[in-house]
């Protein structure tokens, strides 16, 4: 059986059905129109508390996420945690503007991490459009899930959205339904972008292989173990598959200490948060990952029980394989981070210490900055690529820009210990 | 005699078919005239605590991985040659360097083995190679190992490509020429040569006794196209039968190539064996889990590891970025690891058409 084939993904709607219930959300999108940000803010927050509890989807996403029960368990309230009123709201405040909003919102969401598609609904909805979002192979069922959540508090609001899976590749069907979307945003790999770009042309926002690190300050650190503990959940979550997922560990101090708080970390976090069953491609990558350091003169290699830990003697910034595998690399200060990143290919950095270059690093293309321990929690406001998130739908040429997190990276708490997770 | 001429002796004296072939022996003589002249990989042994004097089996001397030669030059003395792999995507730093001490050995092995494996009715045909010429690729094993087959086993080599890449037209006026006058050919090149002579949808019926040799798999084509997609599209393309087509198997980093079984076996009246890509027995293939680096158990997918006695010069044991497992006496290439960079000849010709 083929991977389009498989018993545990929905069957494709025809082109028919995605024409007819684009066109009912489009209708009732229009009904919709003088709704305030708030009311739509509230019905999301409501639908997310419901979302998380959805027994259908506890039930199906590990096995089609390939992800262990008390991982999915762990990642959808932090998915949800997202949905804040407030928040919300002054996202709508400060990117919608004036700019009318567009009829059809198309997310093509990836399957590397479940519940993309969440995010993804909200948005399409803040923005005041309709939002048909097609799920990765790797999770068919948050999207759905969040829709039935939605329908339960606001049924006008969920005839807006129209949650949908094909097979990738299918081109009648992708045609027809993406063609009638204003806006078209997509993640995936960047040849899957330049595929899909080609197809829809200036409509896509593409978000393709962005990948993201860490950089700590350790010199006069007392509270490593803390710090380590805090990496080490960043990149345990989601097995280190996402955008989000630190790949390298930029240190300033002592790599080998760190290293070894690292993969104590890792292998404490194994029994809470297991991971999924590898394949045997993904297994191999590591293993070829750890050979390629070794022969290369790595400095040490730590393959704990919980992950694998390559202590570098340089920067070395290619993303890695996966699999809870993470490179521990020296930095000189935290003031040499920007020249150290290549440009345009650094999503998010967990930044423990001072000295920190934000304007440098925003110059550099890293769209988000937070404390260790909180990679995995972007706020709604994530500018994704720098593309800020909802005026990026709003506005196609809106400027860059870069997230400092101040909801867990206040410029006062940058020298403090992160909170144990 | 060095070691390599000696081996190379051996090699030739030996030949594919060879029963009984002193592997092991030469394996540890190999070992130890690396580990003694080779500082990179000796670095290696001794990191793990190996030398000449430690290891029991042949399946314990060091492999080094394929992105090795990526970093550092392996050659156990002055190289005759150096061979790169293609790779456009991955970029020059991301190519393999391959130093050659003896291209003797090189063309000990190759010559033998190819015409074991597509030459086994010892007919001389002429070679029309969808490739370079040596002198616009000096760098490629492949070209190499063509130039050779083409003055030693054929009646010669015509080569139909140049720096504009493949050239189509001089390449479909040949094959009308041979199929017109019934004249059987041989023709090599990458997969993806191939599959782009068939895009334009042009056919021909080459004469009976033609023969295919491809390599490189789906790297650099435009379109992926299946194996049992590509042996349609030669029946369909050239009037070749699935047994005329033979798939090469083969790494700028080695000196042995691994071919498939098919058309030495029709010859052998074992029309109904599986395809799989066999190997002259100086070089050997481990299946490995890579968790613990040992060995799969039969028929399970694994990492390739490649011993080649041939790479006596260089480093002899190879773990490669590929997935394969093993079939009956041979092995059948299940893909590439996913993040391992695009790299081989199948990339040659999409180079030479960028440039």
């Amino acid at each position: 059986m083929s991977a389009d084939e498989r018993a545990d993904l929905p069957a494709a709607p025809t082109s028919r059905e995605i024409a007819r219930a684009l066109d009912l959300a489009l209708e009732v999108r229009q009904r919709l129109r003088d709704r305030s940000p708030r009311e739509t803010a509230t019905a999301l927050a409501a639908a997310a508390r419901c979302w998380i509890e959805d027994e259908e989807l506890h039930r199906g996403l590990p096995a089609v996420a390939r992800l262990s029960a008390p991982m999915v368990g762990s990642v959808l309230p932090r998915v949800a945690a997202a949905f804040d009123v407030e928040a919300m709201v002054e996202l709508v405040n400060r990117e919608r503007g004036m700019s009318p909003p567009p009829g059809l919102v198309a997310a093509v969401v990836a399957s590397n991490v479940p519940a993309l598609a969440v995010p993804a609904i909200a948005l399409g909805c803040l923005a005041g459009a309709a939002v048909l979002v097609k799920s990765g192979r790797g999770d068919p069922l948050s999207a759905p899930a969040f829709h039935r959540a939605l329908a339960a508090v606001d049924s006008e609001l969920a005839a807006t959205v129209v949650p949908a899976y094909w097979p990738g590749g299918t081109s009648t069907l992708e045609q027809a339904a993406l063609a009638r979307a204003e806006v078209v945003v997509a993640s995936g790999s960047d040849l899957t972008m330049e595929a899909l770009r080609r197809r829809v042309g200036r409509r896509l926002v593409a978000h393709g292989t962005r990948t993201s690190v860490v950089a700590l300050d350790i010199r006069r650190e007392r509270c490593v173990d803390t710090l380590a503990r805090a990496v080490a959940l960043d990149v345990v979550l989601y097995d280190q598959r996402g955008c989000l997922s630190p790949q390298v560990a930029l240190v300033a101090g002592d790599c080998e200490a760190f290293a070894d708080a690292l993969v104590r970390a890792l292998a404490a976090l194994r029994p809470v948060l297991p991971p999924g069953e590898a394949t045997l491609e993904e297994r191999a990558a590591i293993r070829l990952a750890i050979e390629e350091a070794s022969w290369a003169g790595a400095h040490a290699v730590r393959a704990g029980l919980g992950g694998t830990v390559l202590v570098e003697t340089w920067a070395d910034l290619r993303p890695g394989p996966g699999g809870r595998t993470i490179r521990v690399c020296p930095l000189d200060s935290l003031r040499a981070l920007p020249t150290a990143l290549p440009r345009g290919r650094i999503e998010c950095i967990a930044i423990h210490g001072d000295e920190v270059d934000v304007a440098a690093l925003e110059a550099r293309g890293v769209a988000r900055l937070c404390q260790p321990g909180r990679m995995q929690e972007p706020p709604l406001a994530w500018p994704r690529g720098q593309r800020p998130a909802l005026g990026s739908l709003l506005r196609p040429d809106d400027p860059m820009r870069t997230l400092l997190d101040e909801r867990t990276l206040p410029a006062s708490a940058m020298r403090t210990c992160p909170e144990a997770p | 005699m060095s070691l390599l001429a000696e081996l190379a002796a051996t090699i030739r004296a030996a030949g594919p078919a060879a029963r009984g072939f002193p592997f092991e022996r030469w394996a540890w003589r190999v070992f130890e005239y690396q580990y003694e002249r080779n500082p990179a990989y000796r670095r290696l042994c001794e990191r793990r605590g190996i030398s000449p004097r430690t290891v029991a089996r042949w399946q314990d001397i060091p492999a080094v991985p394929a992105a090795a030669f990526r970093q550092a030059d392996l050659a156990c003395g002055p190289a005759e040659a150096v061979f790169r792999s293609s790779g456009t995507t991955a970029g020059d730093g991301m190519r393999s360097r391959h130093a050659v001490p003896s291209l003797d050995l090189y063309r000990a092995s190759a010559v033998p083995t190819f015409a074991h494996f597509l030459l086994p009715d010892a007919v001389r045909l002429p070679m029309l190679a969808l490739l370079p010429p040596p002198e616009l690729a000096p760098a490629s094993s492949l070209v190499r190992m063509c130039a050779w087959v083409g003055e030693e086993l054929c009646t010669g080599v015509e080569w139909f490509a140049d720096d504009t890449g493949l050239r189509r037209d001089a390449l479909q006026a040949r094959l009308v020429a041979a199929a017109d006058s019934g004249e059987a050919v041989v023709l090599a090149g990458p997969t993806a040569a191939f599959a782009a002579l068939f895009e334009s949808g042009w056919r021909v019926r080459l004469g009976p006794g033609s023969r295919l040799m491809d390599t490189g798999g789906a790297k650099g084509m435009r379109r992926p196209l299946s194996r049992a997609g590509f042996l349609r599209a030669c029946w369909h393309h050239l009037g070749l039968a699935a047994y005329w087509c033979v798939n090469e198997y083969g790494m700028s980093e080695l000196c042995s190539q691994r071919y498939e079984s098919v058309l030495r076996e029709r010859f052998a009246g074992a029309s109904l064996a599986p395809r799989r890509l066999l190997a002259p027995p100086w070089l050997r293939t481990r299946v490995l889990d890579p968790d613990t680096l040992e060995e799969v158990s039969p028929g399970a997918p694994g990492l390739l590891c490649h011993h080649d006695l041939a790479n006596a010069g260089s480093v002899a044991v190879v773990l490669t970025d590929d997935l394969g497992r093993a079939v009956d006496d041979g092995i059948a290439v299940l893909g590439r690891v996913p993040g391992a960079p695009a790299r081989g000849c199948g990339l040659l010709l999409r180079e030479l058409d960028e440039r």
